[in-house]
């Protein structure tokens, strides 16, 4: 297994996507952060800081998915993942490995999106003659969200590559979900909202929600949970589907 | 050595491969031919262990793919045209396959070397040109050494020049006592390699043999009583059709024999001949009645 592990670092250091768009992510990051300071967020409150902050974690969230759906989906893409079927026939190795290895690189862009997303802040809030104060418990607490956030929608991304196959359709169905659907499923379900999976993940993420969310680590186990049903269908389907 | 045994896949109502049993022998060279949609590629990638038969199975060394230990030590396959990512160097795309069958970057450099693929070695598979990326797919399945061969359509996108390489390659390799199994919808690009063709068509096993047994002849008589005839020479074991209503066509029988029985049974003949066809005409023969049992039309 750490053989395979190793071979998916390799295929992820060999190319130059990934890498590309983990840039485009702190790009983004750092447009998204400063964007909302000159949009005139009140950055004299705590609220404010906060919605500032953890901004960075949706955005950072949505590329990690998108990175994580190129594991299989993309192979499919390129044709690659005939040699790799054929490399290693019990393809449920393949998916773990992959899990494995984008999982630690939700990690890297999670903890770089972290330290991007509070560095803006603290541009910002320096600009407005302030200064952001790292012993307080609530820049922690977002930063760690954003981190898991990161984390667990990588191991999603996987997943739902490995389900759908086609990288467009995957890609489209996931953006779409989180930009359309579940907001208008959320506001008809009411309460029963902040069970839905993005919003748990902005919940874990500690942004600000006029919604109702679960409290951040309550968010962050449910997430989990549905990363691990996405996975064992995953997985399940994987084993058995014709590689045509 | 490869064995297919009674294989038969069904996509949804499309009956891909039926019943299908041939072997691949060590030390020669296999020609799987037919047209495309035969169900070549199918039967291929059941073997590989990336498509589930329906029924029966596919086994190398006695066992089914997924169950090789090494199965990259076992069986080189290239089954896609390109099959390296577009962005990544060649090099590093052999490397990536090195890890995963314990081989390390000296048989990397040798199979770089064996392709013809040293200098582009470093170049991004994007930049390289079809019949290049071939080379790399045959380099990627030669990195384990293996005792099998398996290639799909390995001649497309290759210059004549590539073409004339492929097959001194396949030649060598067989002369080593590997077995070799080269699929193609065009019989001349085996024909001169191939010592042995499995023929289908339709998903169902049209001739398993010799390149050599494929040229002879078809009979062909001409009779107002076409049917009997046909139904007759089909219970002899013959492979019979009827053509434009009065023409028929035998493939297992001499004129002499065919004669003899139409006289037997008192069937008047107003035509008699046998045709020595060429390789290519008895493959298109044998392919044309795709999906009819034999004596059908």
């Amino acid at each position: 297994m750490t053989t395979l592990i190793a071979n998916e670092w390799a295929k992820l250091r060999t190319v130059r996507g990934p890498w590309l768009l983990i840039a485009v992510q702190q790009v983004v990051i750092v447009a998204g952060v400063s964007g909302l300071a000159a949009a005139g967020t009140d950055l004299k409150t705590s609220d404010g800081v906060r919605t500032l902050m953890s901004h960075a974690g949706l955005v950072s969230a949505i590329f990690t998915l998108v990175l994580g759906i190129t594991a299989v989906a993309g192979e499919y893409r390129h044709r690659t993942i005939t040699d790799t079927y054929l490399a290693t026939p019990r393809r449920g190795r393949v998916v773990g490995a992959k899990l494995a290895a984008y999982t630690g690189l939700g990690l890297v862009a999670g903890v770089l999106s972290a330290t991007v997303g509070t560095a803006v802040t603290a541009v910002c809030l320096a600009i407005e003659g302030s200064s952001l104060d790292l012993s307080n418990g609530m820049v922690w607490r977002i930063a760690a969200g954003i981190v898991a956030f990161n984390i667990v929608y990588a191991a999603v991304g996987v997943a739902l590559g490995a389900l759908i196959r086609n990288l467009t359709a995957a890609v489209t169905a996931a953006l779409v979900w989180i930009a359309l659907i579940e907001t208008i499923v959320g506001n008809l379900l009411g309460d029963l909202g902040r069970w839905l999976p993005n919003r748990a993940g902005l919940a874990l993420g500690y942004m600000p929600s006029t919604a109702p969310v679960l409290p951040q680590w309550g968010a962050g186990l449910l997430l989990v949970g549905y990363a691990v049903v996405i996975v064992v269908a995953a997985g399940a389907t994987t084993v058995r589907r014709d590689v045509t | 050595m490869i064995e297919v045994r009674c294989l038969s896949k069904r996509f949804g109502s499309v009956d891909a491969v039926h019943d299908l049993t041939f072997e691949v022998p060590p030390g020669q060279v296999t020609g799987f031919l037919g047209p495309n949609g035969a169900g070549k590629t199918t039967t291929l990638r059941t073997l590989l262990g990336l498509v589930r038969p329906t029924s029966g199975g596919a086994f190398v060394d006695g066992v089914p793919y997924q169950r090789l230990p090494r199965p990259q030590r076992v069986v080189g396959a290239v089954l896609e045209a390109s099959s390296a990512h577009p962005g990544r160097r060649a090099r590093d795309h052999l490397r990536i396959l090195a890890g995963l069958c314990d081989v390390g970057d000296r048989r990397v450099d040798e199979v770089l070397d064996l392709a013809g693929l040293r200098e582009a070695a470093g170049r991004r598979v994007g930049g390289l040109s079809l019949g290049m990326r071939q080379r790399l797919g045959l380099a990627g399945a030669l990195l384990g050494d293996p005792r099998v061969l398996v290639l799909d359509e390995p001649a497309n996108g290759l210059d004549p020049e590539g073409a004339a390489w492929l097959r001194g390659l396949l030649r060598d390799m067989a002369a080593e006592g590997r077995a070799i199994l080269v699929s193609s919808h065009v019989l001349s690009e085996v024909a001169q390699i191939a010592d042995h063709v499995v023929i289908i068509a339709a998903g169902r096993l049209r001739y398993a043999g010799p390149v050599d047994g494929l040229g002879t002849g078809v009979v062909s008589a001409r009779t107002a009583q076409a049917q009997r005839l046909r139904d007759l020479l089909a219970k002899e074991g013959c492979e019979v059709t009827v053509t434009d209503g009065t023409g028929v066509r035998v493939r297992g029988m001499s004129a002499e024999q065919v004669g003899e029985i139409a006289a037997r049974e008192g069937i008047p003949l107003s035509a008699l001949s046998e045709e020595g066809t060429s390789l290519e005409a008895a493959f298109l023969e044998l392919t044309r009645e795709a999906g009819q049992p034999a004596g059908a039309r």
